[in-house]
């Protein structure tokens, strides 16, 4: 229908086409060998000058690495995170006009066996990137995604962070660090070889099993990316990162902002497509590459020999609509190619949210899977509860059915209490027929809206990890516990139940 | 072989617009090999009823999202679907969502 | 074999539900919808005793549902609401003055006052005098801007208390993804609220009992009830940018249907950084409706019309806004940029 309600701001238009020039905009000289946005064509020397600038500046504006501090790159072997790697070894070699100062490691987890690689076939993928690896000098950790299984139960738990670092804060430690020895210590440690570890089949049979409990797709890539984002920030930690850099593009973020919106994370954007994402506490995940669009990405990458490595998703070579984050990006890249602006104007939003309201303290608090803010709080008027109420009406009978039961009224509850008798025309029944909705199963009571919509897509939750469901038991165990000696408790302790 | 099949078609909801803005079709599917199913009919359709812009209507080999699909008055998702085999004197309605508010 | 009704369990089923995947009957999906819209009204507390409120009906479903509805509950729950249908009639021959009919028979039927209020009166144009100017590229513009003006005229002449409107779940959901497409991040704060308090002198407040409800069920319900409303295309051409983001919900819902209160829960659940810039609301210094600009849209519009230069309210010109309040030409530049729409 026509929206009543808006007034435009004028239509998008398609922006038309620039004549292209032939010389560089930037340097005014050479020819362009490159455009980036329309009308913005660059040479390959200003190119490479403005692709390298803005890593620094990203990282600089930010100023949340801190000098000698260990980083953890995540690298999938795709042109985006290895593209970030080669801005890290750019920004540490010694002739860098701005120097980066911290101590770069990098993680490659492997997901071959989540996506049915054979051994051989996941053998050669790590072998290639083991060679861009042993190349930058920096240590490197190949871990097979089957580790997920033997995680402890704390990765799941948010731990407490360095306490928020005050405004001089990075500047003191960048002098601490010139004054002490800022010429040492390029990397965070020697490069070992260490063999990858052995993985066995039965374990690689487990992850199947587990990711093939998700009955769709959807589901399932939302379950691997919970996976690998555990294993990494566990990889982090025993290793003493306490960051990690992610390869997000701005091209991924703009996509992962709409399917996450699309998935119902609205609360959890801005962790899912900020610059930086707390929600680990202690360990803390960056996105540097979120300025770049995936096409300055693979012009540079091709122009400069940046290697990569192609690695299958669960989605390569699915239908458009085989899942919602499968159905978003194909819809963004296709607007995209009619109205130029569409990614960096869906991206802009990212950059203006914040995390849930009322930011949950550390611990229990949190959806057992993506470690975020609860959002089912069943507010009055919300989806979350509109949701529960239909769920509940759709299995008791209606009272035309239940003719018989005249005793039939509200449940003790909730909304003449709220409505305080302004409009509560409820003659016996009617008025509260459904105030309480049904409890969801124990586990999804400890999930955000999100993740319960992706376990809802599981066939069992049993083949969950282990540390997942152990963790489940002791919450389940201590809100048991917590609702037993309610009575007992003071007043404004029994309110945060 | 499976005999002709009658059945009663209904365009709703501005969906008729597609039909030279008929709403009621009866209409009869001749007699093939295997039993009518609405994957099957949704084909016919196009290639008889359908006046103008098929992808209006149908993408793929379904109905355009957002047309809604009852079978004798039941919502066809609860009736397999493409795979509803058609009897003699079924009624079948697309009703249009996507038109006015 | 017929899936039976997952609420009474005993007859058969005659829809599945989006929002649940459940399966019901007619008898139990009529009454599940109906208690669930009460369930939003007083829940969110949308009206009060004794209060007048207008129903904004365009003939097409979801107002046909809307008024059905409303008219259903205020006597069963005994809201104690005075009930009227407000319209508005844009000018559009060969469309609106045919939706205009269906809705005086929902009048007769429901047996509401009903008050037609017409841009022409309004504001001395019609939509088809204005595509006749404009062309076809930007009318939307104008009738969005009108209509909400319009509505809220119409109230005042009535003087009703509040308006409801008959936007429904999907509404929703497509304008929270129309505002992550456009940027506007105002808009995406306040666009999943189910009602909007006075703004102002001359702004009715306006809720949406629907806001919850999908459109394959108003749309089902419309039919099984075999309610009587208007379903075609406006004739001039709607918004295409607007076309994109209806497919991609639609095909959503086809993937996981509880996309839709999904995206929902997701707008009523961002949170907007501290210190991100948001417009102002202030007061139109012409006709004193709310604007965050000197002039509002529907004023500026207006302007253009009147001076022969309908771009004036498409995109940015707010430095031209004092020379229109003080009445001074403009230069011919600026003039000659404003002119025709050609693109």
């Amino acid at each position: 229908m026509c929206q009543v309600e808006e007034e435009y701001h004028g239509p998008l238009l398609r922006e038309e086409l620039p004549s292209v020039s032939r010389q560089c905009v930037k340097c005014k000289e050479a020819s362009a060998a490159v455009v980036i946005r329309a009308g913005d064509a660059y040479c390959r020397g200003c190119f490479k000058e403005y692709f390298i600038h803005k890593f620094r500046a990203m990282l600089g504006k930010n100023r949340l690495i801190f000098p000698g501090e260990k980083v953890l790159l995540a690298v999938s072997g795709g042109p985006s995170s290895c593209s970030m790697l080669s801005q890290v070894q750019e920004g540490l070699s010694q002739n860098a006009h701005k120097k980066l100062r911290f101590l770069p490691g990098i993680v490659y987890i492997d997901e071959g066996g989540a996506v049915g690689q054979s051994v051989e076939h996941r053998q050669r993928t790590v072998e290639e990137l083991r060679a861009v690896f042993r190349a930058t000098g920096f240590p490197f950790l190949m871990v097979p995604l089957e580790q997920v299984l033997d995680l402890p139960s704390s990765v799941v738990l948010s731990a407490p962070g360095a306490p928020e670092q005050e405004a001089g804060a990075y500047k003191a430690a960048v002098d601490h660090f010139l004054l002490s020895d800022g010429s040492s210590g390029v990397t965070a440690g020697q490069q070992q070889e260490t063999p990858p570890p052995e993985v066995q089949e039965a374990h690689t049979h487990s992850l199947q099993r587990l990711l093939g409990s998700a009955r769709t797709l959807t589901a399932r890539e939302e379950l691997l990316n919970i996976l690998r984002q555990h294993l990494l920030v566990h990889t982090a930690r025993s290793a003493g990162y306490s960051k990690v850099m992610l390869g997000d593009s701005c091209t991924r973020l703009a996509v992962k902002l709409l399917s996450s919106i699309s998935l119902g994370r609205g609360a959890q954007l801005a962790h899912d497509t900020g610059f930086s994402d707390s929600r680990y506490g202690d360990t803390i995940l960056v996105r540097p590459m979120r300025d770049y669009s995936a096409k300055e990405i693979a012009y540079y990458n091709r122009m400069f020999s940046v290697p990569s490595v192609f690695t299958a998703g669960l989605d390569t070579k699915t239908a458009d609509k085989s899942s919602i984050q499968h159905l978003t990006e194909s819809f963004v890249i296709k607007l995209q190619a009619n109205f130029p602006s569409t990614v960096s104007t869906i991206y802009r939003t990212s950059e203006k949210l914040q995390s849930c309201k009322g930011s949950a303290s550390a611990g229990r608090d949190r959806c057992l899977l993506c470690v975020c803010a609860l959002d089912t709080a069943a507010e009055n008027a919300s989806a979350f509860s509109a949701t529960l109420i239909s769920e509940q009406l759709s299995q008791t009978k209606s009272p035309e059915e239940s003719r018989q039961a005249p005793e039939w009224t509200a449940p003790a509850s909730q909304c003449c209490s709220i409505v305080r008798g302004e409009l509560c025309g409820n003659r016996g029944r009617g008025c509260c027929s459904s105030a309480k909705a049904s409890e969801p199963p124990p586990l999804r009571s400890l999930l955000c809206y999100s993740c319960q919509l992706t376990i809802k897509d599981m066939s069992s939750e049993e083949v969950l990890p282990q540390y997942i469901l152990s963790e489940a038991e002791t919450r389940l165990r201590r809100s048991q516990l917590r609702e037993e000696i309610r009575d007992f408790l003071l007043e404004d302790e029994a309110d945060e139940g | 072989m499976a005999a002709p099949v009658a059945i009663h078609l209904e365009f709703g909801g501005g969906a008729e617009l597609l039909f030279n803005g008929v709403k009621d079709h009866h209409v009869t599917l001749p007699s093939q090999p295997d039993p009518w199913d609405v994957k099957q009919l949704l084909v016919w359709i196009q290639q008889n009823l359908l006046k103008e812009r098929p992808e209006l209507f149908v993408q793929g080999d379904s109905v355009r999202p957002g047309i809604l699909v009852l079978i004798n008055d039941a919502d066809w998702e609860l009736m397999g679907e493409l795979e509803y085999q058609l009897q003699d004197q079924d009624n079948v309605v697309f009703i249009s969502t996507l038109h006015g508010g | 074999m017929p899936v039976l009704c997952s609420s009474c369990g005993d007859k058969r089923a005659v829809l599945k539900r989006p929002k649940t995947g459940h399966s019901l009957c007619k008898a139990c999906f009529f009454w599940a919808f109906e208690e669930e819209v009460h369930q939003t009204i007083v829940t969110a507390n949308l009206f009060k005793h004794g209060e007048i409120v207008g129903i904004a009906a365009s003939g097409g479903k979801d107002s046909t549902v809307l008024a059905h509805v409303m008219k259903l509950l205020n006597e069963r729950f005994n809201y104690g609401l005075e009930l009227m249908l407000l319209s508005v009639d844009e000018g559009i021959s060969g469309y609106r003055d045919d939706s205009l009919e269906t809705v005086k028979r929902n009048q007769q039927q429901y047996e509401l006052p009903l008050k037609i209020v017409s841009y022409e009166e309004l504001y001395g144009w019609t939509m088809d005098a204005i595509v006749k100017q404009v062309g076809r590229k930007n009318n939307c513009t104008f009738c969005g801007v009108f209509r909400r003006q319009a509505l809220d005229r119409g109230a005042l002449m009535l003087k009703v208390d509040k308006i409801c409107t008959g936007h429904n779940a999907d509404d929703i959901a497509e304008t929270v993804v129309m505002n992550v497409l456009r940027g506007d991040i105002a808009r995406l704060r306040r666009c999943t609220a189910i009602s909007t308090s006075s703004e102002g002198d001359g702004v009715v407040p306006r809720c949406k009992p629907l806001k919850y409800a999908y459109e394959k069920e108003i749309v089902l319900y419309a039919y099984f009830k075999k309610l009587d409303y208007f379903s075609t295309e406006c004739i001039y051409s709607p918004n295409a940018y607007r076309g994109h983001a209806r497919t991609f919900l639609k095909d959503l819902e086809s993937v996981r249907p509880s996309s839709i209160m999904d995206i929902i829960h997701s707008g009523e659940n961002l949170s907007v950084r501290d210190g991100v810039k948001m417009p102002v609301q202030g007061t139109c210094q012409r006709c004193g409706y709310i604007s965050s600009q000197s002039l509002c849209k529907s004023c500026v519009l207006l302007e253009g019309l009147n001076r022969g230069l309908p771009k004036l309210g498409i995109g940015k010109h707010h430095r031209l806004h004092d020379k229109i309040l003080t009445q001074q030409p403009l230069t011919e530049k600026e003039e000659r940029k404003l002119k025709a729409v050609h693109f």
